[in-house]
């Protein structure tokens, strides 16, 4: 098998689709209204000054030169810096205007790779616990669809995914962390105060997961290759560990790697109740100050973050099943 | 000699109907012997395989009767000592369904290994057990074993996956070994390789072996004693020379009748002398497939090569070969569904090269295609009406109510209830299906139908219906029939003339008759000796079987494609290669280097 020319293909596909995505939110970003300019110099400023900088940092020039631009910065390593946020962590007041233009700014890589492990360290945890959950059920349930399981397994799903996340959200942060104190929920101090968001975000993808698992598992075992090996002398359990789980795992691989594209890109919801430290909450922040450079470096990371990912799985699956890569 | 199996009185039940599908069968099973079970489908003989394994599907259940294996009752073993000592140990199994039995994520070396170590339980290496894998893939004739341990199923052609799974039995040694309809997807060479191998085994391994299939002349080949079986039971039992020669019971006799004969039954076709509707010279096609192991680079698989034949008008062309040779391809070509890269093609005197597009147009109406699969070549959303209507709707600019006159005279004609015009096919059996079919083809009146392997899913009586419906039509309306199948025995009772195909190629060309009696290629010799049949074949299959596979269709070059197995040059080792056709005789064309070794 030689997968290296595949993984080259794949790498430059998805170089095209990270540049993309990038120039659509570049593009947007300067469409919609908004001026960061305004926002930069505060509202008492005048129009004039407000025109004046906004020549000066280019953002009045055609879209695709300052596009232009912005790529051959990001070709050096360079994400650019926030227009909002000094390297020192203070915010500039929004009153007093050039308040903060003398400051020197953050450096858009180094605020992404700050919340970068917080993000990582959620997503990680909640798939952890939601495979710890849809594992057993799903297998026990694909492979006896009518059974008691399985019916257990359905209403799980069912209820896990009605459940709005905001709503257990907070119900989780009013029980078990002020009722009964077992888990601390606002902010983030410790690795403890990962637990409570990841079971909320586990409890979201627990229903996709332990569906793929069951419905895969039921498949595969209707396959002759599965059904014969009893007559052909193997034992059940080496028939199921061996070849109905490495058949099955195929679709639970694909879907896995969009959960975790997800999980990386977006919990903003879950990210905002809890007050977490990750990349979703640095997104609000930065779409609500109109800060481009951060808004476009975030686009960017997580595009090839969610590419990356899906390249990873088809090289799985194809070293799986060698019958895909074609 | 002691009976290794013996079976009293064994009567299955399904549970749910309570219904009995299998009727007091007896019979007993001496070492060595190589028992021959017939049935037409539905008739019980993959059951009784399955019973005598202990495999049944989970709805049937043994209602009465006893199997012995070796002196012990079957009935009375736990289903742990069953999996541990008996399936797949001491009687091992193979089925129809080759081509899945193993799992397309592993090699099939792995797997083989897999089945030896877990009947092994870990007494012998690793390394050994290999080496007794790859002995055995050697000892089916499967080439250079080494390599293809390593290779996946996908890449296993039929009849190879078929020789992994008689390795994958003979792993354990096993005293019994069922085999229970292990030809039906092959082809027929392929099938009577197969046939060939299981005796070898036989003699090399001392395996007992009751063998399964619908078809009595394949059967024949193999067993010493026959039990043929209708709806469950046994309907006679007795030695193979015996049952064939002399049979008793009304429907052996039946089935020996309606067995197709080849030699034995005078064909008379008229000879057709007019001139040709459709000229295709030199047609070829390439297809382009992405090699996986450079980076972005082709390879070219040759499907059709330098393909020139002349239809004549009113006749019945046969075109005949072995799976994967050309022959869809072909088809498509012909019907300008594809673009060949080569040739011209002449339809009534006028060149429809230059794609012309009213051309064409009227070219489609005039050839028809009809498909091998009833199920998924019609549409099951539309009714039977709509769906033979489809060719006026597009082509003509007749009224509603004459369309649907012309499909009711159209039905009534092939046979087809004018009351089924409203209804969906939903429950229709093939046969039916391919009425419609053909219906479909024939409302645009053409004057060419190509039948691409039309008749090859249906049962023999089935065939024999639809192929007396042909000849009607075709004395009715004047049609030529281009006929595309792999199934000589049909070819030959309908066909006034026969084209060989051999990777890609026409190997030889020639009427009927000569074709059967007097042939001229070595590659129509190994087709026409695989025939099964009760006949008496004039062509000896301990000469003329060939060994092996065709060829890699992207490794094939410019001299005969058939060198590789052909069992003349084999034993010569000279004569010409070159390609060619020539004619040896008025109307017997055959390909250059198989004049010289045909003889």
């Amino acid at each position: 098998m030689h997968l290296a020319g595949q993984f080259v293909r794949r790498i430059l596909q998805g170089v095209v689709v990270v540049l993309i995505t990038t120039f659509l939110i570049f593009s947007i970003l300067r469409i919609v209204p908004g001026d960061p300019v305004r926002l930069i110099v505060g509202g008492m400023a005048p129009d004039n000054l407000v025109e004046e900088i906004a020549q000066k940092m280019g953002l009045r020039d055609p879209i695709p030169v300052q596009f232009g631009r912005y790529l051959s910065q990001v070709v050096q390593g360079d994400l650019g810096n926030s227009y909002q946020r000094p390297k020192n962590g203070m915010m500039g007041q929004g009153g007093d205007f050039n308040a903060n233009m003398d400051v020197e700014m953050a450096e858009v890589s180094d605020l992404i790779l700050e919340r970068l492990p917080y993000t990582l360290q959620l997503a990680g945890l909640a798939l952890l616990i939601s495979l710890i959950i849809s594992f057993p059920l799903g297998i026990s349930a694909g492979l006896k669809p009518k059974g008691f399981i399985s019916k257990i397994a359905f209403f799980i799903s069912s209820v896990f995914v009605s459940i709005p996340n905001f709503w257990l959200g907070i119900v989780l942060a009013l029980f078990i962390t002020i009722k009964l104190g077992l888990l601390p929920s606002i902010g983030y101090q410790n690795f403890a105060y990962t637990i409570l968001p990841a079971i909320v975000l586990a409890v979201e993808t627990c229903p996709f997961i332990i569906r793929t698992i069951s419905v895969s598992f039921a498949e595969i075992s209707q396959e002759y290759f599965i059904k014969s090996g009893k007559v052909r002398g193997l034992t059940r359990n080496g028939v199921i560990y061996r070849h109905t789980l490495r058949n099955a795992s195929i679709p639970l691989l694909n879907l896995l790697g969009i959960q975790l594209s997800t999980l990386l890109g977006g919990v903003i919801v879950v990210e905002y109740i809890f007050d977490y430290p990750g990349l979703g909450q640095l997104t609000i922040y930065a779409v609500l100050q109109r800060d481009f450079p951060l808004i476009q470096g975030i686009a960017m990371v997580t595009s090839a973050l969610y590419v990356g990912l899906n390249i990873a799985v088809d090289l799985i699956t194809y070293s799986i099943d060698p019958r895909l890569e074609s | 000699m002691s009976n290794l199996l013996s079976v009293e009185d064994l009567s299955l039940k399904d549970r749910s109907t309570s219904n009995n599908v299998l009727r007091n069968v007896s019979f007993n099973l001496r070492e060595k012997e190589i028992l021959g079970v017939v049935g037409e489908s539905g008739s019980g003989k993959t059951l009784l395989s399955q019973a005598i394994v202990n495999w049944l599907p989970e709805n049937l259940v043994i209602s009465s009767g006893e199997i012995n294996f070796l002196g012990k009752k079957m009935s009375a073993m736990s289903e742990n000592e069953l999996e541990k000592e008996i399936r797949g140990k001491e009687i091992a199994y193979i089925g129809p369904n080759a081509i899945n039995s193993l799992d397309p994520t592993y090699s099939v070396g792995a797997q083989l290994l897999e089945k030896a170590v877990s009947i092994d339980k870990g007494n012998t290496s690793k390394e050994i057990l290999k080496q007794k894998v790859i002995s055995l893939l050697d000892d089916v004739l499967i080439p250079s074993p080494e390599k293809r341990f390593y290779e996946y199923p996908s890449q296993y052609s039929g009849g190879m996956m078929q020789r992994a799974m008689i390795v994958d039995a003979l792993l354990s040694s096993p005293k019994l070994l069922v085999a229970d309809n292990i030809t039906m997807p092959l082809d027929v060479t392929v099938a009577a390789q197969i046939i060939k191998l299981m005796r070898v085994l036989r003699d090399k391994f001392n395996t007992t072996i009751i063998f399964s299939s619908s078809s009595l002349p394949i059967v024949r080949e193999i067993s010493d004693n026959l039990i043929i079986m209708k709806n469950g039971s046994i309907e006679e039992q007795n030695s193979t020379n015996e049952i064939t020669s002399n049979p008793k019971s009304e429907h052996t006799k039946e089935l020996i009748k309606n067995t197709p004969k080849i030699w034995s039954e005078n064909i008379n076709f008229q000879n057709i002398e007019t001139k040709p509707i459709l000229s295709i010279k030199n047609f070829s096609k390439s297809y382009k497939v992405r090699d996986k192991n450079k980076f972005n680079s082709f390879y070219e698989v040759k499907a059709v090569r330098d393909f020139s034949i002349d239809v004549y008008e009113g006749e019945n062309l046969g075109i005949i070969g072995e799976s994967g040779c050309g022959k869809s391809t072909l088809s498509r070509l012909i019907s300008l569904l594809e673009r060949s890269d080569t040739g011209t093609i002449t339809f009534n005197g006028e060149d429809l090269s230059d794609l012309n597009k009213d051309k064409i147009k009227n070219f489609r109406q005039s050839l028809q295609l009809i498909l091998q699969d009833p199920y998924n070549s019609l549409p099951s959303r539309q009714t039977i009406g709509r769906i033979i209507s489809e060719g006026l709707l597009i082509h003509s600019q007749l009224s509603k109510m004459e369309i649907k006159e012309k499909v009711l005279s159209i039905m009534s004609e092939v046979g087809i209830d004018q009351n089924e015009y409203n209804k969906l096919l939903v429950g229709k059996s093939g046969s039916f299906r391919q009425r419609v079919s053909i219906a479909r083809a024939l409302i645009l009146e053409p004057k060419v139908i190509i039948l691409d392997e039309t008749l090859s899913s249906l049962d023999q009586k089935e065939q024999e219906m639809l192929l007396s419906l042909f000849s009607d039509i075709q004395a009715k309306r004047n049609l030529t029939y281009i006929f595309i199948s792999h199934d000589l025995a049909m070819v030959r009772k309908s066909c006034n003339r026969i084209a060989v195909m051999y990777m890609g190629r026409i190997v030889e060309l020639a009427k009927n008759e000569i074709l059967f009696d007097k042939c001229g290629h070595p590659y129509t010799r190994t087709l026409l000796c695989t025939i099964p049949t009760l006949d008496k074949n004039p062509y000896d299959k301990n000469l003329y079987l060939m060994d092996g596979e065709p060829p890699d269709p992207t490794e094939i070059g410019t001299e005969c494609s058939f060198k590789s197995r052909c069992p003349h040059f084999k034993n010569n080792k000279k004569g010409s290669t070159d390609m060619g056709l020539i004619e040896i005789q008025s109307g017997h064309w055959v390909d250059k280097c198989g004049v010289d070794c045909g003889r």
